[in-house]
């Protein structure tokens, strides 16, 4: 594929603007929280704000997206990104106010979170849009880099910097096989950008061993970053240290952006991946699904619960890149690729409403309740207590768990329904299967919420910026459960922009 | 206004009327009454259903459809028929005497139980008519949250462990039966049920299909040994919550089993009914001796299910126009008197907080009134000709001897005979060692007899179910151009592998179940 012409200059000025806004912002986030007095932050959050709603508009009032690679096919410019783009700048919106109610109240965090949280944005935007190796990997490290700090950015709290360290040694070991990967595929395709590689690819000539064994490694970190078994062990322990709101964004923002380089990487190198790796892959993916959620059962923290969670999630969408990689087979339908693309796009919207609502009620909930505030026990009573914070959570388990109608059943219909449609019926199976073992953790925090009395006092932390937020996305949650199809179509239409 | 979405007011108004509540009802005053006021104007939009209900015709009545979604290859279709209809009359009749019933008993978060309730309905009502099947799904599977809900919080002593084994269980057997359907879609290339329908699936596929169908049904109903469920869930269940689960909610399972299960996948029919007809035998004496020897009347009714439920399953895979007429109205009949044995418990327990038949005994003495309306049910339980029991199970038992499909159908007509005995035998046992003999416990010597607000909702029931016992002609005859139309391309579908069926498909079709319709003839 020879790389598709550049755009005029003004035209690529106006497709980058979102970056140039949110890393100007990011650097300005900076010299403001160097300059201004610590009682003063909530100048910060406003800030964070405005630059992130600069972002927002700038990607939804700009040049309308074209398939054309930005910066001499290092950035894709097409509705891929624009779709993820918007994701990533809402996440970072909703964490920021979570975040912003929390300080209030609590000393013990770090000022310099917002702009690591407009870098963190950035890197993922850069992530989801690289159409090249080197972008991938500076996207992806920018992210990291962010994403450690504000792990471990807690003053004082030892789970914090255990868990921030952590994540930084086996964040770092990932990257050394990302950048081997790379390496090994720089050195078969003769060039590091995807146009480069679909060349070779299309070639099919040289050493595919070198090949294989690139792809392979940079799997690896993928797996990493989504958090796919057998590369998940940081998972529990890293959400489970971090600050509730952080474990949010991570969750949500750190893998829709994994995912997002995953299937842009995944229909560059098809033929390949969906030959010669999918059945590992595929036994990955049942594997991550029946563990994560066999082990979720057991836990007793709820941001344990949902780190377990999240890796089962990852699995579930691991089900639709799989179809997604079927589809390097022959005989399949044309439709059922995109159908299983715009399933994913679909399930990543999803996912992030109902982990960032969770999320936000844990961090709503959170701060006054001291050390034992994890405990799902914590959480008896709560229904009466605050009605509608209990409404919100249980509306995203319920979501979380897939039931109807709920935009989390919306979901897992569309991925399901992609591997259905592959031919993949055992896989689907195994998806169904997983998901009812979830049910009943999920259910399980539902019950002490709503069916068993308070023991002690407990003292709930109340905000009404995440409690609105929280409520507005379970609102959300449910629209999209009864009318799914628009945001469906939009996420279909999306990925083939980048199918081609 | 209603026009021609009628149907649509009837499913939606519960749940515009549970999120009013939920906005509005912060008194609990407030709260019952607006409840009570959707659900009665519901059963009245029901009645106009059944007022343009045309009981000629066959096939889908009051259809509604638009698209939903992937361009209307998913759509909302919505429909009655013959034998959706009396199910949502059933529905919405319970309703209000739902909500009467748990006036006083419950007085703890009033507004949500309410909403809960009518949430319930709405789902429940959906469920019945739904003519599209992931908007079936939806409406199947959302039942689900209400009612453990309503187990949950409301419930007994253990309602936390019964709530969650009821949402468990069902949840087992419906997900199975989603991928059935994701994979019926792509057959099809449409989530609508006629089109469904018009598949022509291998035998193969038909028997993995059928078993993920029937294993969501069969839990639902339920089916032997799927039923444990069943005891906790009613035991452990408010009053309300029992009444709406034995009244409406166990028909999901046979409905379903009706509606799409058999004809959906005739084929798979010919190698699982033998087995259903035998399991469903089994459920009927099991559940029949289990409630022999219950110590608790709730457990006991709930058992008497078990039996029951066992007689619906056999009429409908016995495949013959009287057993599935006899399905169809043993379900009415059910969901009444069941019901009805369940709010009799209920004006017990809130009496004396007790439910063990050995701390009563004499009671006719204190409670003449209450010891009537009790004898009055639990003969319609027993099937007694003239009341509603009666003409279902009889249907029944005819369809199962003469059913083509099913080996040895007189051996088990017979033996689910003897459930019909069995049935007599606890129900009759448990009454006398209730309600007669010397008045045993000091503390049940001035119970009061029932109250106004008690024989508000046990009248309408108690002439329900003399009316179906003394009239069912009128539903029978309603039902009959549906079941001829279900059982049609089944039969046919069927005498490539069973020539008898045709005997017994084509040419009696029809003419025999309105000849038991009445049973006051037939006598």
């Amino acid at each position: 594929m020879p790389a598709v012409a550049d755009a005029s200059l003004t035209a690529q000025f106006g497709a980058l603007l979102p970056y140039l806004v949110v890393a100007g912002g990011g650097v300005l986030l900076l010299l403001a929280d160097a300059l201004s007095r610590a009682s003063r932050r909530d100048h910060l959050y406003l800030l964070t704000v405005a630059v992130l709603l600069g972002a927002l508009a700038a990607q939804l009032f700009g040049p309308a997206p074209e398939r054309t690679a930005l910066l001499r096919g290092m950035l894709g410019g097409e509705a891929y990104t624009q779709y993820f783009n918007l994701l990533f700048l809402g996440i970072a919106l909703l964490t920021a106010t979570f975040a912003t109610s929390v300080f209030e109240r609590a000393a013990r965090y770090r000022t310099d979170f917002y702009p690591l949280l407009v870098f963190a944005t950035l890197g993922m935007m850069i992530l989801a849009a690289a159409t090249d190796l080197l972008t991938l990997f500076l996207g992806l490290e920018t992210m990291s880099l962010a994403v450690y700090v504000l792990v471990g950015g807690q003053r004082g709290s030892l789970r914090a910097s255990e868990a921030g360290l952590k994540y930084l040694l086996l964040g770092a070991f990932a990257s050394a096989f990302l950048l081997f990967g790379m390496g090994l595929v720089y050195g078969w395709a003769g060039g590091t950008g995807y146009a480069d590689i679909a060349d070779g690819l299309r070639g099919a000539g040289g050493n595919l061993l070198l090949l294989r064994a690139g792809l392979g490694l940079m799997l690896v970190a993928f797996a990493f970053k989504i958090a796919i078994v057998p590369f998940h062990m940081w998972t529990p322990d890293v959400y489970d240290g971090a600050a509730s709101f952080v474990t949010g964004y991570m969750a949500t923002g750190v893998k829709a952006a994994a995912f997002a380089a995953l299937l842009r990487f995944c229909q560059l190198a098809l033929p390949e991946l969906g030959g010669f790796w999918w059945p590992l892959l595929a036994v990955l993916a049942v594997v991550t699904m029946i563990v994560a959620n066999l082990v979720a059962l057991a836990q007793d923290g709820i941001k344990r619960m949902l780190a377990w969670s999240s890796v089962a999630h990852a699995g579930y969408l691991m089900l639709g890149v799989l179809a997604l990689l079927a589809t390097g087979r022959q005989g399949l339908a044309a439709t059922v690729g995109p159908a299983s693309g715009g399933a994913v796009l679909f399930y990543l919207v999803a996912y992030s409403l109902m982990n960032l609502g969770a999320f936000g009620v844990i961090t709503l909930l959170g701060p006054d309740r001291g050390e034992e505030a994890d405990r799902i026990s914590g959480y008896a009573g709560l229904a009466r207590r605050q009605p509608l914070v209990a409404a919100s959570l249980a509306v995203c388990l319920l979501s979380l768990a897939g039931i109807p109608p709920t935009a989390g059943f919306m979901a897992k219909f569309y991925v399901f329904g992609a591997v259905v449609k592959a031919g993949l019926v055992p896989l689907a199976i195994w998806g169904v299967v997983a998901s009812l073992i979830s049910v009943y953790y999920y259910l399980r925090v539902i019950v002490v919420m709503y069916m068993q009395p308070a023991g002690e006092s407990i003292h709930d932390g109340r905000s009404w910026e995440t409690a609105f937020a929280t409520g507005l996305l379970a609102l959300l949650i449910l629209f999209l459960g009864v009318w799914p199809g628009g945001l469906q179509r939009l996420a279909e239409v999306t990925f083939r922009t980048l199918a081609g | 206004m209603l026009g021609s979405h009628i149907l649509s007011w009837v499913v939606f108004l519960p749940l515009v009327g549970a999120v009013a509540i939920l906005l509005t009802g912060r008194r609990a005053v407030v709260a019952r009454g607006l409840a009570m006021l959707v659900a009665v104007a519901d059963f009245a939009l029901s009645l106009v259903v059944l007022a343009r209900f045309d009981g000629a015709d066959g096939g889908d009545q009051l259809v509604e459809r638009a698209a939903w979604l992937a361009g209307g290859k998913i759509s909302y279709a919505i429909a009655v028929d013959g034998i959706s209809l009396f199910l949502v009359l059933l529905t919405t009749f319970l309703g209000p005497l739902v909500i009467l019933s748990c006036w006083r008993a419950i007085a703890d978060r009033v507004r949500e139980c309410m909403a809960f309730l009518l949430l319930l309905q709405a789902a429940m009502l959906g469920t019945f008519v739904a003519r599209d099947m992931l908007l079936f799904y939806v409406f199947w599977e959302s039942m689900l949250i209400p009612m453990s809900f309503i187990i949950g919080i409301w419930g007994g002593e253990r309602r936390i462990y019964a709530a969650v084994k009821f949402f468990l269980f069902t949840m087992v057997g419906s997900i199975f039966m989603l991928v059935a359907i994701l994979y019926c879609y792509f057959q099809a290339g449409s989530m609508a049920f006629s089109d469904f329908l018009a598949l022509q699936l291998p035998r193969a596929a038909q028997l993995w299909l059928f078993a993920a169908f029937a294993l969501a049904f069969a839990i639902k109903v339920p089916l032997f040994p799927l039923h444990t469920w069943l005891p906790d869930a009613h035991v452990e269940a408010p009053t309300a919550g029992s009444v709406i689960l034995a009244g409406v909610l166990l028909k999901m399972g046979t409905y379903g089993l009706l509606r799409f299960a058999i004809p959906l996948f005739p084929q798979a029919l010919t190698t699982f009914g033998p087995w259903l007809a035998v399991l469903s035998v089994i459920g009927i004496i099991y559940g029949a001796l289990v409630a022999l020897v219950q110590p608790d009347v709730k457990k006991l009714v709930a058992y008497s299910s078990v039996s029951h439920l066992g007689f619906v399953v056999l009429g409908t895979v016995s495949l013959t126009p009287e057993g599935i007429a006899g399905g169809i109205f043993q379900m009415l009949a059910h969901g009444l008197s069941t019901g009805a044995l369940f709010l009799l418990v209920g004006v017990i327990y809130e009496r004396r907080h007790t439910r063990l038949i050995e701390d009563f005994g004499g009671l006719a003495h204190a409670m003449p009134l209450y010891a009537s309306v009790f004898m009055f049910v639990t003969l319609a339980s027993v099937g007694l000709p003239g009341l509603c029991g009666f003409v279902g199970e009889f249907l029944i038992l005819t369809g199962t001897f003469r059913s083509a499909l099913l080996p040895h159908a007189r051996l088990l007509a017979v033996l689910a005979a003897t459930g019909v005995v069995l049935g007599a035998f606890y129900m009759l046992w448990m009454y006398q060692r209730v309600f007669f003999g010397p008045l045993r416990h000091e503390k049940n010597r001035g119970l009061a007899d029932l109250t106004p607000r008690e024989w508000a909702y046990l009248l309408p029931i108690l002439v329900g179910i003399l009316w179906l016992g003394v009239r069912p002609a009128p539903l029978l005859e309603r039902m009959q151009p549906a079941i001829e139309r279900l059982l049609g391309p089944v039969t046919r579908e069927l005498t490539v592998d069973r020539a008898p069926l045709q005997q017994a498909g084509g040419a009696r079709l029809g003419t025999v179940a309105l000849q038991v319709s009445d049973p006051l003839e037939v006598e």
